[in-house]
Formats: structure tokens, C-alpha cells, sequence
């Protein structure tokens, strides 16, 4: 025999296995008595990946992505595949259910139970399920008719019905069984099997032969047997192509039969003769796995060959072969066509071989994709190539020939479009997933709620990370809690419905001041809860009825409403509740999930109002929650960590991204807690998957945040990105001082000095990369007494043109300051900054009333602004000083005509120097002359000469102006020149600039008769100003 | 020195711990430790570290190396070494004797980690004994000792200069000439 028996290989522990394979055929999928469904990459398989699925398993079916088992606990449950994710229960029985399977397009699963039913449920919907009544014992197994019109079931009592699926209706039934009472003590499991695509014949087991039954006629039209065969049969399966049938019995005997030609072509004894009670093709035909009831998995091997020489015309087969051969030779250009045909898939292929992660959104869309690097794997596009050459050939053959085992393909027309996405299931964030027996319910920034599922306790573990809060606590889980929050306040645990019991909220307040420190609701029947989560005062509980219930803390029940789509988690925090749910279907894996803010505060109100929350592409949320400071804040399952910005209209800003701290590629970090300040990252890092186990204790690490601004490797890309981040992070001062909280300020103020020291930095990087307009867009980011400073270092690298735009821009920023000048900010430093900005309004207001508004008042101020007593000064101080400015000459000194006065701080002069005038008094007070200064000297009377009307202002802009004109060598010679003067002067100038206030002092003497020393932080800074130039 | 003054040394080591309540920044002469958030790790020198566990204000996590795995390894290493081994902690030894008597309940597998640590320690010193044996026997001037820790130095050391101290002098009564020299000398 040229099929080929692989070495059995142990599997599952003794008892009804079951097996099927996947679409693809890249894996053998196995359940058993264990409970356990494991997915093996192939036979050699050592580490086949398991999945939990109750306590036994009876019975599993694979379709799209989707692994349906018939398990002990009287359920049919979905998980996905590969991925093994739960994926909820499909529909349950009063006993457990013996058999499923999936319909020929997946869409629909039938499930046998030993409670006599038969149930017909949609995947897509499992409220949808029909019910068909009749047989009188437990069901054996069940089969779909492959044009979805009818359903065979088999029984114990004896009977093989055949339903008609849409009218519940038996179509016939045949007596043919043995009959028994329970399916343990069945002679045969008797798995009916209808044969796919054409769908004519119906195969029924009875007893050591198949029989075979004429659809539409119901005819009994042939009967397999074979005189080796002296055991009943088990389990029939027709081949892909529905040519074959490969029986397994129990002796363990296997035979493959031409059903065409009755004849047996393959015949396998089982190596230790155990009964074989699984049975499965590969898609492809070339293989058949089977188990036993040992739990043993084995692997027939090379049914291709050995099935296509037997009846078929020779000839035609070997020039398919060669079609095929010259297909597989082309295979490039075969990827290249399924390429264009559907460039989503591959995409979705690549997308997962370079991410091995289990992304439970994406897995269906995994499953059905190509895996293009397997050479074993059918590439979908070059198969449909292949028949349809195949199909040309019939054609022009003109006679109907049954196609080669190896071309047995799916025939079912192939959706190329997008897939909808499944829906992401209600999650608690910070919680790991509900299967596990050891898990953390909640892990929060109070404390860590822990529940245990095991043999020995159902029991629920509240620790506090501060135990001045409460100290541990430990609760029995008699219930069956699945969810969990944690506030300073109270524990809040939640169950889902079970038979008899209604959906329960349990909240233990341990707060509370009376002695009764818990209560329980019971939620209307039918609904669930779904999310629950706790703010100061309240609780919340989102419910499988779209509705969101609201308790008090102490179990009055408050508002409720109706939720736009099915929650998928909740977050609270003080008066705030944040809200994630299902918008609409998603596509190709991505999910549309829509958020709702809500206030519950004085003023009652929805924030966000149902817009979608951008999360990455073809990820899920994973994590929702406020930051300690009160700011929303969410994290997908790519590890993009999101913050609302509230200033900017409620966006979402994406401030890190926790999948680049990663060193493996399988290593997540499962957050815990977000903090804005100190800007924090709380998380656990979990070596080789998303959530951390209970036990070693897990470690939380701490991670920073970065903004993913541009070039953030160059010098000016790090100062914008931590500018911004700067400015993001401490948007929550003003949400918290705006809804009545304490701020701390100390800290406000140190973001706020940090952010405009930055400014300054970012401004003095621009001015060395001669980037004037850049540094007129950063200094208007500044605060007024900044932009003073940025004035000063553009005068100072000799930049006027900048310079004169700063103090434009300057006067423009205190006009506007004009008009909150009144309101009483609460910070100390813009206190200041105010206080400045009034005098300088003031100022404007009195300049304007007597002619036009100027920029000198701002110059002026900021020499001469502050809060100490002012010393009157006689002009006469800094005449010796004044002598050797020229330019300063033809000022006359200011008549000293103001008088302190007590209350306003009106330091401004009446008069009016120029702007330009001023900025060169600033100028020349800290520097020694420039080649511009001496060649103005120079040149000042040929200036006044040509235009003898000018005033100082334009004599000095006119004068800039030629000064420009000049070649570049001559303005060099000047610059020389003022250098030589600088030399006597550079003794001094560090005893200047260390008095810089006696200097500023001196000349603004000069024009306000007042003296005042700079303001402590802008002294700061222009040290540092100094210190870059 | 005394074994529990090098003990009070390693006390200076730094170790992280979890505490469970929450304290600005407190500012001492050896430098600031803290703050201290309830749930997050923070370093602290030992002797602090072992004063909170004592009053149950924290959890102690466990140095890096103290691990099975890696413990595992560095006593094959140990043992497969003629010389001494590079150690993961210069303290290596009154850090584990301390933490695993105060906090062996925040230390997974305190057990095997006793164990383990106590191989390391005996092959060590049991090397330390052959290398002194060999010094000796062979009357070597010098040795040179990479990797030693001040706390298996000690146990060695004053017994080892005492003995050495004796047989020079039995040594230098052997030979009456050379003896009377030095005597001179002193």
C-alpha cells in the first residue's frame, strides 16, 4: 500500500477524542477527555500550544478562524484560532452536547447533546439558534447537509433522521441503529457524513458497514463492506474532493473507499488495534489524522497517489499532475496575481508572521489568510488558477471527470472584500483574562484585587498598596465574581448570570461609617454585567442590555441610560466616567469603538459625546483609565498610550508607546497606572506575553513618555518634543482648578518656568541656525518677560531686524494681556507676570491718551518692573556712563515727572523714547560699542544732514539701513574697530554684567527717574541667555 | 574585623523595595531617599530596607541576582573555575543571610536560594583553604587573589597572619645564623 501510517503519538489522556484540521491544513487540531484542545503544527509537533476548554471535551469543529468543542460543562463554547482566546458559549444544553459541526461555509454550527436535542445555531449570532425535537435518546452525532437545506443526526435510540433544517421538520428517519441508552453505551459513535460539494449521498455507519443514502430520494443506493471488517464502524469521513470515504472502526481498523467503484483502496490497522473515534481530512486530501480512545493522535500520510491510480483513467490523471507541476513552477506569478486579487489579506499575512502576538482581533483574519512562506500551505490565488484551468480542460474534454485528489479544494465562492471585524470583548482594565484559575481581577492605582478558581478555593484577594486605606481582605468567591474595581472607597465585584441566579453587583463599602459595610443588587433578568467601575460617590455598571446603571456609593440606585452600542470598558474617577463602546463593526481588523466622557459633578454634562476613540490600526483597547491627575487616558493592544488633550478640543495625543521600551518581540508591558506628574509610565513588564501571573509576585517598572514628534534624535526635535510633552502634561492643572480642586502650584509653576526655558533654548538654537522668522514663531509661544529676554539675546547676537520684531511682538503680547489683566490669576509667577503686564498697560493706556501706543513701555518695564521700592536716582549718576554712548546723546533728559505712586505701580515716564531708541539703550547698557554704533557715530551728521527733519527713531533706522548697504569688508573694518574699543572695556564687562541691575538701573534712571531691580526668574534666564551667547 | 562589621557595611547596600505607604522625600546625611508611593518601587539602602519590612511597611524585592537561575550558574561556574569567579554582589553573602532571615516571605524559591548561595560560599572558601595550602607548602612570597569578598578575606585573615607570623619565627629559630640577624635588626 503506497499510503504511508505515521508512528502514533500520544495526545490527550484516555478517553472520546476528537480531531479536525484547519482551513489551511497547517494544523491538526485535537480535543479530549482532558478537556484540553491542542493545536499541533504538524505530527512532530512536541510542543503542541493547549487550550483550556472545560473538563472534557467531547467534540470539536474549526472553521474560519473559529474553534467550536462540545464540553463537560453542558456548553457549546467558541474560542479563536489559533489564538485560543475564549470567544463566548454558542448556545448550552441541560446535559452536555456529543457532537458538533460546522456547516460547509462556516456560518452555522450543529450541536448534538445527550439530552435529545439537536440545535442549529448562527456563529455570527448565537441568539439565533433553532431547535430540532425528536429523537428519543441522546444524540450521536449531527451532520450538515454541504447546501445548508438539511441535517442528518444519528441516535441512541436507534434512528438516523434527516431534517429539514429552515422548518424544523424531520424529512425522514431510518431505524438502522442498535439501539442504546447513553452514548457510552453505544456500540458505534456512528458520525454521519454527508459528501461535500455535490452533496448527493449521505454516509451513515451501521454497524460494520456504509451504507449510503440518495439525497432528495432518500434511496439507500449502496452499501461499503469489506470482509476484514469485523468490528462496527465508528466514524466515516469523506475526502475533500467527496470521492472517497475513509471509515475508522473500532478494532481500530481504517479503510479508504472509491465510492464510485465500492472498492476498498486503503487499508490501515490501528498499530495497537484501539478504536479509532476521530477522523479527519486534510484539506488538501493527502492526509488523514485520526484519534483513538487512548488519546492517541496518528497520521495516514500520501492518500493522494494511492487514491488517483486506482479507478481513474490514467492518462487524463498524469497530464493534471503535469497542469499542477506547472503550476507549483509558477508559483511566484501566482503569489503575484493573489497578490493584486486581494491586498488586504496579504497584508494581513505579512502583518502576522512578523508578529507572532495573539491578537484576538486579528486572528480571524490570520486564519484565513495565506501563509505565503509555507511551502505545504495552497496559496488560495493559485489554486483558483489552477481550477480554472482545470476547468477549461473539462470543458474542452467534454466529458466529466472527477477531479484528482490533490485539487481538491473548497469550491465555495471566496469573499475577496474586507472582513468584519469580531467585536472585542467587555474587559475590566487592569484585569488579566477570566479564563485563568489564578488572576488579577484589578490592579489599580489603589490596590490589587486577585481571584483564585481552583480545586481547593474560589476566593477573591483585595490587598492595598497603602495600607493606611484598609488593610487586606479576603472574601470567599461564592458567587462566581468575574469582575472587579477598587477605589479608595470600596471594592466593587460584579458576576454574570448563571441557570438560576440573575446577574449580581456586590460592593463591599468599607468606608462606610455605619457598620453595615456592604450590598448586594441583583440585576434584572437577561441582563448581564458586562464593565463596572467605581468613581468618588458612585458606582457604575455597564449591562449586556446596552445600559448603564449608576449606584451610590452606599447602594441607591441613581440615573441610568441607555448605551449607543455593547460596552467594551469603563473607567471612573472622582465625578468623571469614561465610557468605551462598540460604534459599528470594524474591518480587517480594526475596531470601532466610540467614547463617551460624563461629568456627574455640579454641573452635569456629557464631554464627549460619543466620538471615536482613535485607536491603531488592527488593534484592540487594552487598557482605559484616568491618569492619577484626572485625565483620560487609553492604551491599545500595539501599545500606543493615548491622553486627551483637553485644550485642543478633546483630541487624543499619543504620548508613548510602550511596544518600543520592548526588547523581545513577544514582550508586552501591561500597564498599571499613568501619572502626568512626575510624568509616569506605571507597567509591568511581562517576558513573552500581554498580562504578568500572579505569582512571582510581578514588579511594576516605571516608563517615560515620549511624544513621537520628528528627528527626535537632533538637538531641536528633543527640545519640541519635550516642550510639547511639557505642555500636555500639565493640562490638567487647569481641568483640576477649573472643576474646584487643589493644585499643586509649586509644581505648575516649575512646568511652566521649564517650558519657557525650553522656549528660550529652542529660541537661541534658531538664532545660531539663522533662522529669524522660526525664532519670531517661538517667541510667541513665550511669556511677555521671556519675549524681553529673547529681545535682549537677539540685540545681542546682533540680530535688529529680529529684535525689532520681538519688541513688536512684545507690545502685541501686552495688549493682549490688557484684558485679563483683572482677573486674579492664582500663580505667583504669572501673578508677577501680570502685575508686570498692568504696569505696562498702564503705561499704554496714558502713551496712547497723549499720542500713539509704544514699544518702549514694554522696554522700559522690563528694566524697571518689580515689586521692591524703587530708589529715586539722580540722572546726573549715569551721566559719566552716558558720555560714552553717543547715541545717546541727543536724547534730553527725561524730566523726572512722575512720583512714585503707592498703589499702582506707575513707573512709566509720560515721555516717550522711541522703540528702537530704548532697544538700544538696553542694548548698549550690557554691551560694549558695535561696528554699527561706531560707524553711526561717524556717520550721524551726514545722516542729519540729508534729512535734517528726522527724529532720533529714524535717524537710527535710517542709519541701519546704510549701515547694511555697506559691502560686507567695510562693515568687517567696523566691526574690527568696535572689537579693538571692546578691549579696554572687557575688564569690565563681567563687573557690568554682574551689576547688570546698577547698569539697567542707571539708564532707566535715565528715562523713568525710578530705579527697580529685574525680576528673579527673568535674571535667570538671561544668565542663561548670556551664558549660550 | 569582625564578621557583623562587614555585615554593617553591606547594610549600606542598595536595595529596592515596594512600600506600602506613602512618604515625601526625607533627606539624610548619606543622601535623599524616597519619596515613597504606596506600589512603587524604590531604592533604599538595606539596614532602612530591613527596618520597614520589620514593621511591615514594605515588600523587599529581591536583588537581580537572586535568582535560581543565575545562582545556579555561577556555582558552575564556580566550581569549574581553578580561581575565584567574579561574584554578583560584593556582599553577596550577608545581603542573602539578611534578607532571606527578615524577608524570605517576599522571596520566591528563599530555599534553594539559601542553598545555592551557601555552595558558592563553600567552594569558595574551600579554594581560598587549598590556595592558603599551597601558599604555604610551596613558601610563596605572594599570591594574588582576584574576587575575593571582604567578608571571605576576613574569615581568613587574621588566622592565616597569625600562623604565618608563627612559622616565620619557627622558621627563623631553625636557622640560628640568619635568626640572630634579624633579631639584631629588631
Amino acid at each position: 500500500m503506497p499510503c504511508e501510517r505515521k508512528p502514533m503519538r500520544y495526545g490527550h489522556s484516555e478517553g472520546q477524542t476528537d480531531v479536525c484540521f484547519d482551513d489551511t491544513g497547517n494544523f491538526i487540531v485535537t480535543c479530549g477527555s482532558d478537556g484540553d484542545v491542542r493545536i499541533w503544527e504538524s505530527l512532530d509537533d512536541d510542543d503542541p500550544k493547549s487550550i483550556s476548554v472545560g473538563e472534557k471535551a467531547y467534540s470539536c469543529a474549526l472553521k474560519n478562524g473559529k474553534l467550536v468543542t462540545a464540553a463537560a460543562n453542558n456548553t457549546v463554547q467558541m474560542h479563536t484560532f489559533p489564538e485560543g482566546e475564549p470567544d463566548g458559549i454558542l448556545t448550552r444544553f441541560t446535559t452536555n452536547a456529543t457532537h458538533v459541526a460546522y456547516n460547509s461555509s462556516g456560518s452555522r454550527v450543529a450541536a448534538g447533546s445527550s439530552d435529545f436535542m439537536v440545535k442549529v445555531v448562527e456563529v455570527s449570532d448565537s441568539s439565533q439558534q433553532k431547535t430540532l425535537r425528536g429523537h428519543n435518546a441522546p444524540v450521536l452525532s449531527v451532520t450538515f447537509d454541504p447546501k445548508d437545506e438539511f441535517l442528518a443526526s444519528a441516535s441512541c435510540d436507534g434512528s438516523v433522521v434527516v431534517w429539514k433544517i429552515e422548518e424544523q421538520t424531520q424529512v425522514i428517519s431510518w431505524p438502522l441503529l442498535q439501539k442504546s441508552n447513553d452514548v457510552t453505551n453505544s456500540k458505534s459513535l456512528c458520525r454521519l457524513a454527508w459528501q461535500p460539494r455535490v452533496a448527493k449521498l449521505l454516509a451513515v455507519p451501521v454497524e460494520t458497514t456504509v451504507q449510503l443514502y440518495q439525497r432528495d430520494s432518500w434511496a439507500l443506493v449502496s452499501t461499503l463492506s469489506d470482509d476484514l471488517g469485523t468490528q462496527p464502524i465508528n466514524v466515516v469521513a469523506w475526502s475533500p474532493c467527496g470521492k472517497f470515504l475513509a471509515t475508522g472502526s473500532i478494532g481500530g481498523l481504517l479503510t479508504v473507499w472509491d465510492v464510485e467503484g465500492k472498492l476498498c483502496v486503503d487499508r490501515q490497522k490501528h498499530e495497537k488495534g484501539y478504536t479509532v473515534c476521530g477522523l479527519a481530512w486534510h484539506p488538501s486530501g493527502t492526509q488523514i489524522a485520526y484519534t483513538d480512545t487512548e488519546g492517541c493522535l496518528g497520521l495516514l500520510d500520501g492518500l493522494s497517489s494511492s487514491s488517483s491510480s486506482s479507478t481513474m483513467a490514467i492518462k487524463s490523471t498524469k497530464s493534471y499532475d503535469d497542469l499542477f507541476d506547472d503550476n507549483d513552477d509558477d508559483r511566484p506569478m501566482d503569489e503575484g496575481v493573489s497578490e493584486s486579487g486581494s491586498p488586504a489579506k496579504n497584508l494581513v499575512a505579512l502583518d502576522d508572521e512578523d508578529d507572532d502576538d495573539l491578537v484576538p482581533a486579528t486572528g480571524r483574519a490570520r486564519n484565513r489568510s495565506a501563509f505565503l512562506d509555507d511551502e505545504n500551505s495552497l496559496d488560495p490565488g493559485s489554486l483558483k488558477l489552477g481550477l480554472d484551468k482545470l476547468g477549461n480542460y473539462e470543458d474542452d474534454a467534454g466529458s466529466a471527470i472527477v477531479l484528482p485528489a490533490a485539487s481538491a479544494a473548497p469550491l465555495h465562492p471566496v469573499y475577496e472584500g474586507p472582513m468584519p471585524t469580531p467585536h472585542q470583548k467587555a474587559f475590566q482594565p487592569g484585569s488579566t483574562p477570566a479564563h485563568l484559575m489564578h488572576r488579577f481581577m484589578m490592579w489599580n492605582s489603589v490596590g490589587i484585587v486577585r481571584g483564585y478558581n481552583d480545586e481547593r478555593d474560589n476566593a477573591v484577594d483585595v490587598e492595598f498598596h497603602d495600607t493606611a486605606i484598609h488593610h487586606a481582605m479576603h472574601l470567599t468567591n461564592s458567587l462566581g465574581h468575574t469582575l472587579a474595581d477598587l477605589s479608595h472607597e470600596a471594592v466593587l465585584l460584579a458576576c454574570p448570570s448563571t441557570d438560576e441566579l440573575a446577574s449580581k453587583l456586590q460592593c463591599l463599602h468599607f468606608s462606610s461609617w455605619d457598620t453595615n459595610k456592604e450590598w448586594m443588587v441583583d440585576l434584572p433578568k437577561g441582563e448581564d454585567v458586562r464593565a463596572v467601575c467605581l468613581g468618588q460617590g458612585w458606582a457604575a455598571a455597564a449591562t449586556s442590555a446596552l445600559m448603564l446603571r449608576l449606584f451610590s456609593i452606599g447602594g441607591v440606585q441613581r440615573e441610568l441610560f441607555s448605551l449607543p452600542g455593547p460596552v467594551v470598558c469603563m473607567a471612573g474617577y472622582g465625578e468623571q466616567l469614561l465610557i468605551v463602546y462598540h460604534r459599528g463593526t470594524g474591518f480587517d481588523g480594526d475596531q470601532a469603538l466610540g467614547v463617551q466622557l460624563l461629568l456627574f459633578g455640579r454641573n452635569r454634562q456629557q464631554v464627549i459625546q460619543g466620538e471615536p476613540l482613535p485607536i491603531s490600526r488592527r488593534s484592540h483597547l487594552s487598557w482605559l483609565g484616568f491618569t492619577a491627575e484626572g485625565t483620560p487616558c487609553f492604551i491599545d493592544s500595539e501599545g500606543v498610550v493615548r491622553l486627551l488633550n483637553r485644550s485642543l478640543g478633546n483630541t487624543w495625543t499619543p504620548v508613548c508607546n510602550t511596544r518600543d521600551h520592548c526588547k523581545g518581540k513577544s514582550d508586552h508591558y501591561w500597564v498599571v497606572g499613568v501619572h502626568e506628574n512626575p510624568q509616569q509610565l506605571r507597567c509591568i513588564p511581562c517576558k513573552g506575553s500581554r498580562y504578568p501571573p500572579t505569582l512571582p509576585r510581578p514588579a511594576v517598572a516605571v516608563l517615560p513618555f515620549k511624544l513621537p514628534l520628528c528627528q527626535t534624535t537632533t538637538e531641536k526635535g528633543q527640545m519640541e518634543e519635550q516642550y510639547w510633552r511639557s505642555v500636555l502634561l500639565q493640562n490638567h492643572f487647569g481641568f483640576l482648578s477649573s472643576s474646584g480642586y487643589e493644585i499643586d502650584e509649586e509644581a505648575q509653576s516649575r512646568a511652566q518656568k521649564e517650558q519657557q526655558e525650553l522656549l528660550m533654548k529652542m529660541f537661541a538654537l534658531s538664532c545660531k541656525l539663522e533662522r529669524e522668522f522660526r525664532c519670531v514663531e517661538l517667541a510667541e509661544l513665550m511669556t511677555q518677560n521671556v519675549v524681553t529676554l529673547a529681545i535682549r539675546y537677539a540685540s545681542r547676537s546682533r540680530r535688529m531686524a529680529l529684535a525689532q520684531r520681538l519688541s513688536e511682538l512684545a507690545l502685541e503680547k501686552a495688549n493682549q494681556l490688557q484684558g485679563p489683566e483683572e482677573e486674579e490669576e492664582p500663580l505667583q509667577y504669572t501673578r508677577r507676570n501680570t502685575g508686570f503686564c498692568s504696569q505696562v498697560s498702564g503705561g499704554t493706556g496714558r502713551s496712547s491718551a497723549g499720542g500713539q501706543p509704544r514699544a518702549t513701555n514694554v522696554l522700559d518695564s522690563m528694566t524697571s518692573s518689580s515689586r521692591k521700592p524703587t530708589v529715586l536716582l539722580g540722572s546726573s549718576v549715569s551721566a559719566g556712563k552716558l558720555s560714552k554712548t553717543p547715541v545717546l546723546k541727543p536724547l534730553a533728559p527725561r524730566p523726572k515727572s512722575k512720583v512714585p505712586h503707592p498703589d499702582r505701580k506707575q513707573i512709566l515716564m509720560s515721555h516717550e523714547p522711541s522703540a528702537l531708541w530704548v532697544k538700544y539703550h538696553v542694548f548698549v547698557c550690557v554691551r560694549p560699542k558695535t561696528g554699527f554704533q561706531l560707524w553711526l557715530e561717524e556717520n550721524r551728521k551726514s545722516i542729519l544732514a540729508d534729512n535734517p527733519d528726522l527724529e532720533e527713531t529714524d535717524v537710527i533706522k535710517e542709519a541701519m539701513g546704510r549701515f547694511r548697504n555697506l559691502s560686507a569688508g567695510d562693515r568687517l573694518s567696523w566691526t574690527e574697530r568696535a572689537k579693538g574699543d571692546e578691549g579696554d572695556l572687557k575688564k569690565r564687562k563681567r563687573a557690568e554684567e554682574s551689576q547688570g541691575d546698577d547698569n539697567g538701573q542707571n539708564h532707566s534712571d535715565e528715562n523713568s527717574a525710578k530705579k527697580k531691580k529685574p525680576l528673579d526668574t527673568s535674571a535667570k534666564l538671561s544668565a542663561f541667555a548670556f551664558s549660550k551667547n | 574585623m569582625d564578621p557583623s562589621e562587614v555585615e554593617f557595611l553591606a547594610e549600606k547596600e542598595v536595595v529596592k523595595i515596594i512600600p506600602n505607604f506613602s512618604l515625601d522625600k526625607i533627606y539624610l546625611i548619606g543622601g535623599d531617599l524616597g519619596p515613597f508611593n504606596p506600589g512603587m518601587p524604590v531604592e533604599v539602602p538595606v539596614w532602612l530596607a530591613l527596618n520597614l519590612k520589620q514593621r511591615q511597611k514594605c515588600r523587599i524585592v529581591q536583588p537581580e541576582w537572586m535568582d535560581v537561575d543565575k545562582l545556579e550558574e555561577i556555582r558552575d561556574l564556580e566550581r569549574k573555575e581553578e580561581t575565584f569567579t567574579p561574584v554578583p554582589s560584593p556582599y553577596y553573602m550577608e545581603l542573602t543571610k539578611l534578607l532571606l532571615n527578615h524577608a524570605s516571605d517576599n522571596i520566591p524559591k528563599a530555599d534553594e536560594i539559601r542553598t545555592l548561595v551557601k555552595d558558592i560560599w563553600d567552594t569558595r572558601i574551600a579554594k581560598l583553604r587549598l590556595s592558603a595550602d599551597s601558599f604555604i607548602s610551596q613558601q610563596e612570597a605572594h599570591a594574588k587573589l582576584d574576587n575575593l569578598t571582604l567578608m571571605e578575606i576576613n574569615t581568613t585573615r587574621s588566622f592565616l597572619l597569625n600562623s604565618l607570623n608563627c612559622m616565620y619565627k619557627l622558621r627563623s629559630n631553625l636557622q640560628p645564623g640568619s635568626s640572630r640577624g634579624k633579631s639584631q635588626d629588631y
